[in-house]
């Protein structure tokens, strides 16, 4: 058997090779010796001396990053984030990264991590969601108008997800559960999974999952348990990889795009726009005037204008958004999980039959009884997407992951906009026609 | 066998490794406390060879993380296939039966070229083990047989409480064998994306029989380039059991799939060789065929020298397309093209043995089966296909040869077909006081002309060839006119005596079957 062997997520377009990687290295070296210094205290005394050694070294790193932190995190003096070795990998304690701190109530970020929102999020079983972004010290976020932001080496995501005992009252008894770790590298994003522990006060690097029980009071007050997934290290690539444009497969962020960016957030001094407040630091770059930023919908306008007030064409644009951010991650050509579906929810989509309207499911999936078409126009009801949404079939569900409860608000909005769809039957009328006798 | 190759990383390693970092490892290992001592469990099963982290090791004894390999009395846990199979591996992974964190943290700790070796015995596991490396090789010790739901390693996901697939491995050059896959909520042994898989002893099954709420299939490589299943299995499940979907290069071989909706589909498949496989008491016994939208064009398939037995199951899908196929089916071959069927056995296959059929009788609308050139993945090499400017379809089933197959005791019993299988009914009715349905049956779609008698008068415009096939016999049905006909009998079809002119050619119109690239 012949075989060729592609490497693996290594075409990532990026900031030059070479500064990037010499920055990177640099701020690697760090890293390892900044673990060291973690440790110190223990009376590791080569430890010390490699720290020691290589600060004076690298002073281009260390002076970049602010000290004043320390007592937010509660960490040694000195912790601060240095990188992470790929072939070590991270840490086992997401507080060793020194990024963020969780005491027991609100979420502490170092002076680099930034917080940020997105105008409609991924339904993950109601969970809600911290999300920050850690930008190396003097580098820059590109701004692009439909991908994802490009971001440079040295970049983490950081995502939590919470459960508040109360969905009506978020601010009270939360009980964090992970913090999703993503890792910009030279040649690709890592994933690193951290699951907290709250007797230890802090989370583990998890690479294996878990399925836990989770219950809660539901934005309309009903108490609901969800079979909550902390994905598996691995799972994280069901939903974050994707076809580079060499047709290699990488891993990628999902949410930093600026359609779900651009959107007013209070960084303490009232409402302003992220993508401004982001330029204004220094560290995003390109933002157009924002009348240029393309915008999805806000799902936190659901609460003012229920769906069924809504007219056709903001149902449209709502539900293609949705769409776009539950489905459209594995559902989009170049979704490595769901390209074999050939149907394609990304917003921008314009094709009807990838859109999947009377388009029949192809190699997958269950869609119900009676039901032929991913999207009868019209016909909510009759549609296998909507069908597969609602469902808490295993083996039907959709999405795939990260769901085992219904997400009404959703389902709503979804049944609006095909209900609303000119209707069609599907049936064909493009029968050939007999061949003459 | 580790592939970092890529200048970006040596260069990063070169750096690291001039520093003593391995220190900080050390230093952080021995802070004590409890937390240690649960990080410790996480990585008891492994067992670090690869270059850099012995450097780590060196000064990181004491820890638990490394186990220790023994030599010499064979471990009867290990008893066919062993850490030592893999000298090349970069990380060996062996992990006993039973413990599924262990087996969970091993498979998603998998770095390029390392294996994964299960222990004898059960696992229960309530989510899927996912691995996403190259150059891996896992292995079990034995697929056991069916109706065992214990024997060698089984990895049974009867407590999965996430949707989720059994395996599911994307990377290059992967090798599963030895070990069996049951009750998994989705697919059983899933490898997608990739190039060079080779899965052997593979056995997938559902305990439940006919159960619409198993799995949708059982063996499942997917978009995959250069792949080999042998002397694999696959039971029970609500689709298919061996899928090979959207593939280029694939041999199948020696295989067993039985109570499945669909016992072997090469889907969207380009290059297999398909010979030697049981397909026994599915739906449908094996089936080629194109869906529509799906970028890469079936062509070159030989199906030979398989046993293709009592496909007579009712149909127990859930939806989709297999739930058009009608019990009874041995095989079909459906927006197909360059399809050799030769030298198989073909015995009580209810409702029909062999169908050549357009893709218009799933999809009726041409417009979907439409692709735009530049969007193929594969060739279209030698292929016949109906083009409009730059959009190429692939409804269209042309070049199919069918020559050599023992035919006995089908057609005889057509009636399990349900309205979801409507050419089943057809069948049925059509031939409801003549049975049996002839062995061999071809829609007629797509040609110039057709006469229920006159060979002369009978288009050949597809190029569908019949050759001697001991017991068979053939029919053109003229589908379009004579579904749309109520009272319609085998007088309105098209019965030729053996040569079956004018489908009497013997070779492809673009030269013989390609054989797979391997």
């Amino acid at each position: 058997m012949t075989r060729t062997r592609t490497k693996r997520g290594s075409l990532l377009p990026g900031p030059g090779p070479l500064p990037g990687i010499g920055l990177w290295a640099v701020a690697l070296s760090s890293a390892s010796i900044l673990s060291s210094s973690a440790c110190v205290d223990d009376g590791e005394e080569q430890g010390d001396e490699a720290a020691d050694e290589v600060g004076t070294d690298e002073s281009e790193t260390d002076t970049d990053t602010t000290s004043d932190t320390e007592t937010d995190t509660g960490e040694d003096p000195g912790c601060e984030f240095q990188g992470i070795d790929p072939e070590l990998g991270p840490p086992e304690f997401l507080s060793q990264m020194c990024l963020m701190d969780w005491d027991g109530q609100d979420f502490l970020y170092e002076d680099n991590v930034q917080r940020y929102e997105l105008n409609t999020p991924l339904f993950s079983d109601f969970a809600l969601k911290e999300r920050a972004i850690y930008v190396p010290p003097g580098e820059t976020v590109e701004y692009r108008d439909n991908e994802v932001f490009e971001f440079p080496v040295g970049t983490v995501i950081l995502k939590s997800f919470y459960f508040p005992a109360d969905l009506r009252e978020p601010e009270l008894d939360r009980d964090l559960i992970e913090t999703r770790v993503l890792v910009r590298f030279p040649e690709e994003w890592k994933t690193y999974p951290y699951v907290w522990d709250h007797d230890l006060g802090d989370a583990v690097y998890t690479v294996q999952g878990e399925i836990r029980p989770v219950e809660f009071i539901g934005p309309d007050g009903i108490e609901r348990t969800a079979s909550y997934l902390i994905p598996q290290k691995n799972q994280c690539l069901k939903c974050h990889e994707i076809k580079d444009e060499a047709d290699e497969t990488v891993v990628t962020p999902i949410g930093p795009r600026a359609r779900h960016l651009n959107r007013d957030q209070d960084f303490g001094a009232g409402p302003v726009n992220q993508l401004s407040h982001y330029a204004e630091q220094g560290w995003l770059t390109g933002v157009p005037a924002l009348d240029q930023v393309p915008s999805a919908w806000d799902m936190r306008e659901l609460a003012d204008k229920p769906v069924a007030e809504m007219s056709h064409e903001e149902v449209t644009v709502a539900a293609r958004d949705y769409l776009d951010i539950n489905c459209a991650y594995c559902h989009n050509p170049r979704g490595v999980n769901g390209i074999s579906s050939q149907l394609f929810l990304n917003w921008d989509n314009e094709d009807t039959f990838h859109l999947g309207y009377c388009k029949k499911p192809g190699s997958a999936g269950k869609g119900g009884e009676d039901r032929e078409y991913d999207i009868v126009p019209g016909d909510a009801e009759a549609s296998i997407l909507v069908y597969r949404t609602e469902t808490l079939e295993l083996g039907a569900m959709m999405p795939e992951f990260g769901r085992s409860l219904v997400h009404e608000d959703g389902i709503l909005l979804l049944r609006a906009w095909i209900d609303g769809l000119p209707p069609d039957d599907c049936e064909a009328e493009g029968e050939p026609d007999p061949p003459p006798p | 066998m580790t592939y970092r190759a890529g200048n970006l990383v040596s260069v990063t390693q070169t750096l690291l490794l001039g520093i003593p970092l391995t220190l900080a490892l050390g230093a952080c290992t021995d802070d004590g406390g409890s937390e240690d001592d649960e990080v410790g469990d996480t990585g008891t099963t492994e067992e670090d060879t690869t270059d850099e982290t012995e450097t780590a090791d060196d000064t990181e004894t004491g820890t638990a993380e490394e186990e220790t390999e023994t030599t010499g009395e064979p471990d009867p846990n290990f008893p066919l296939c062993t850490c030592e199979d893999f000298p090349d591996a970069g990380t060996c992974y062996a992990v006993p039966a039973g413990d599924a964190e262990a087996l969970l943290i091993a498979a998603n700790s998998m770095e390029d070229g390392d294996a994964l070796v299960m222990g004898l015995g059960h696992t229960e596991l309530d989510n899927q083990v996912t691995i996403r490396a190259d150059g891996i090789s896992v292995c079990g010790q034995g697929m056991g047989e069916e109706g065992d739901f214990e024997q060698g390693t089984t990895l049974d996901f009867l407590p999965q409480m996430s949707q989720s697939n059994g395996i599911d491995i994307v990377g290059d050059d992967i090798v599963v064998r030895d070990l069996a896959i049951v009750d998994a909520k989705k697919d059983g042994l899933r490898i997608e994306d990739s190039t060079g898989v080779t899965i052997q002893r593979v056995r997938v099954t559902w305990r439940n029989e006919s159960d619409s709420n198993n799995g949708a299939y059982g063996i499942y490589p997917v978009k995959v380039t250069q792949v080999l299943i042998e002397d694999s299995a696959a039971y029970n499940s609500s689709d298919a059991g061996i899928y090979v979907g959207q593939c280029a290069h694939a041999i199948v071989r020696n295989n067993v799939a039985m109570g499945n909706v669909a016992g072997i589909e090469i889907e969207n498949t380009q290059y297999a060789d398909v010979y030697g496989n049981l397909a026994e008491d599915n739906t449908g016994g094996l089936l080629i065929f194109d869906l529509p939208g799906n970028p890469i064009i079936g062509h070159d398939v030989a199906i030979h020298d398989n046993m293709i037995i009592a496909n007579n199951r009712v149909n127990f899908a859930p939806g989709g397309t297999v739930k058009q196929i009608p019990p009874g089916t041995g095989t079909f071959t459906l927006a197909s093209r360059r399809v050799e069927i030769y030298d198989n056995v073909y015995t009580d296959n209810g409702t029909g043995d062999i169908a050549i059929l357009s893709g218009l009788v799933i999809e009726g609308d041409p417009a979907a089966w439409g692709l735009s050139m530049d969007e193929l993945v594969g060739d279209i090499e030698g292929v016949e296909l109906p083009t409009e400017g730059d959009t190429v379809f692939n409804y269209e089933t042309n070049n199919i040869w069918v020559h050599g197959n023992e035919h006995s005791g089908g057609g005889t019993n057509p009636f399990l077909s349900t309205p979801d299988q409507e050419l089943g009914v057809l069948l049925a009715l059509l031939y409801a006081s003549d049975l049996p349905i002839d062995s061999v049956l071809y829609d007629t779609i797509g040609e110039s002309s057709f006469h229920t008698t006159d060979p002369a008068e009978n288009s050949n415009d597809n190029h569908i060839c019949m050759g001697d096939n001991p017991g068979g016999s053939f029919a053109s049905l003229y589908v379009e006119v004579n579904s749309m006909t109520m009272g319609a009998t085998t007088d309105d079809l098209f019965q030729p005596e053996a040569p079956y002119t004018p489908f009497d050619c013997d070779a492809f119109s673009m030269g013989p079957i390609v054989p797979p690239d391997m």
